[in-house]
């Protein structure tokens, strides 16, 4: 292993709370998040490793049985594959019984019918991870020292990463609104002067008199507690104090390409990518020659150079192309080492 | 018994004077409401909404405000299906 930068860039990312692996499909991000979470679990560092891709693989690498609940795999390592169709369901289900609760059970067909159909709409699914991430993420510094994140090809992972902005002013465009039908109420409770003078739009106040506080007290606290969560997860994502994005990218063009873009929209996102794991490299010490091996090495050389100058002042992480698939605890174990000795 | 009409007379002002506020107020907030619900119900009555999945457990609890909102809005019937009060 050899690194380019002075320090080791990833011994840093064990003093933060979340490590984001992201990059192309295909580069080898779940094996570098896996390997550094092995490595820093024996760190005594409680460590969760967590997949947000839908087509998970950790169970995989690890060889074990990961469910979408926390699932210890060693002393100080957890594993998680978030299910986002699950969790949807089960977000479903209780609306559902929440509504049967207020409509004639004639109408209970229909609502399972309608809110079936809910689930999917475009951004269910998507708005599902995006509660999980939050969650877990809200246990990073607390539960688990470390927690870190495989997470789907760029494209996707920089959308969910976006979300919570979004989403946050969205619920708090919802607030304001019902900030200011509160003030407006409260104004209007004082003209009335504690009696109701049947006028034309009375009826307002009747149609909340039923248990008003309760109700408006629901609606706002369900809102609030959404809009904190996102809140804090937008939070940690700019603290870089708190999160780092590691950028796992191959010695080739596409790989190259879309890493520069992923750097470009986390830009606009007040994110950095705080270190690069350029994975899979010929390099001098890789124990292969012929003809074939040395013009790839060469071809390999052209885009290590382009690298150099398009991530500039980037901590680069080098993993030599390895001649054994890598998987199981002590593979990984191997791996993460390396890639933490620096 | 003077006491009691100055009372009524003071009653009498108040009423005199807050009345056209209180109905502008009044209509403010209801706006303020609608928009709300509309917000709330955007998705199903076909404008997009980002927050869908967030919003839909807001909609059990402004069922029994949906009536009103939907005659006001000037459709007759319920829009949706699986909110038939009407």
């Amino acid at each position: 292993m050899t690194i380019s930068a002075a320090a080791s860039p990833a011994r840093d990312l064990l003093a933060k709370n979340i490590v984001f692996f992201g990059g192309k499909g295909g580069v080898g991000k779940t094996t570098a998040a896996a390997s550094f979470a092995v490595a820093a679990a024996d760190k005594t560092r409680q460590c969760l490793i967590v997949s947000t891709d839908p087509a998970h693989s950790l169970s995989d690498i690890f060889d074990a049985n990961i469910k979408d609940t926390e699932t210890p795999l060693t002393g100080n390592l957890t594993a998680l594959e978030i299910d986002p169709d699950n969790a949807a369901r089960t977000h479903i289900a209780t609306v559902k019984e929440h509504m049967k609760t207020l409509v004639h059970p004639r109408l209970f067909g229909e609502i399972d019918r309608q809110l079936d159909l809910a689930r999917y709409t475009p951004g269910a699914t998507e708005a599902a991870l995006l509660e999980q991430v939050a969650d877990v993420m809200a246990m990073a510094g607390k539960k688990y020292d470390l927690v870190i994140f495989d997470t789907a090809p760029s494209g996707h992972t920089v959308r969910l990463l976006s979300l919570p902005e979004v989403m946050g002013a969205w619920i708090d465009g919802l607030l304001k609104h019902r900030a200011r039908s509160s003030r407006l109420g409260s104004v209007l409770g004082k003209f009335k002067n504690e009696r109701n003078t049947g006028d034309d739009l009375s009826l307002i106040d009747t149609t909340t008199s039923h248990d008003p506080r309760s109700l408006e007290g629901r609606i706002d606290s369900l809102l609030s507690v959404r809009r904190r969560k996102f809140i804090l997860a937008r939070d940690q994502l700019r603290d870089d104090t708190v999160t780092a994005f590691v950028l796992v990218i191959n010695p080739d063009r596409l790989s190259i390409l879309e890493g520069r873009d992923v750097v470009t929209t986390l830009g606009q996102f007040d994110m950095s990518v705080n270190s690069l794991v350029i994975n899979r490299v010929l390099t001098d010490d890789t124990a292969a020659s012929g003809s074939f091996i040395d013009a790839r090495r060469s071809q390999e050389q052209t885009y290590l150079d382009q690298i150099e100058h398009d991530f500039s002042g980037l901590p680069k992480i080098i993993v030599p192309l390895k001649a054994q698939d890598i998987h199981g605890l002590d593979a990984l174990r191997k791996l993460g080492e390396e890639l933490i000795a620096g | 018994m003077t006491n009691v009409r100055s009372n009524n007379f003071v009653e009498l002002l108040r009423e005199f004077y807050t009345a056209p506020y209180r109905g502008a107020v009044a209509r403010a907030r209801r706006d303020e409401d609608d928009l709300f619900m509309l917000f709330v119900f955007a998705e199903l009555m076909g404008v997009p909404n980002p927050a869908t999945y967030y919003t839909l457990e807001l909609q059990p609890l402004l069922l029994e405000r949906f009536h009103e909102w939907h005659t006001r809005m000037g459709l007759e019937h319920s829009p949706l299906d699986h909110f038939r009060c009407c």
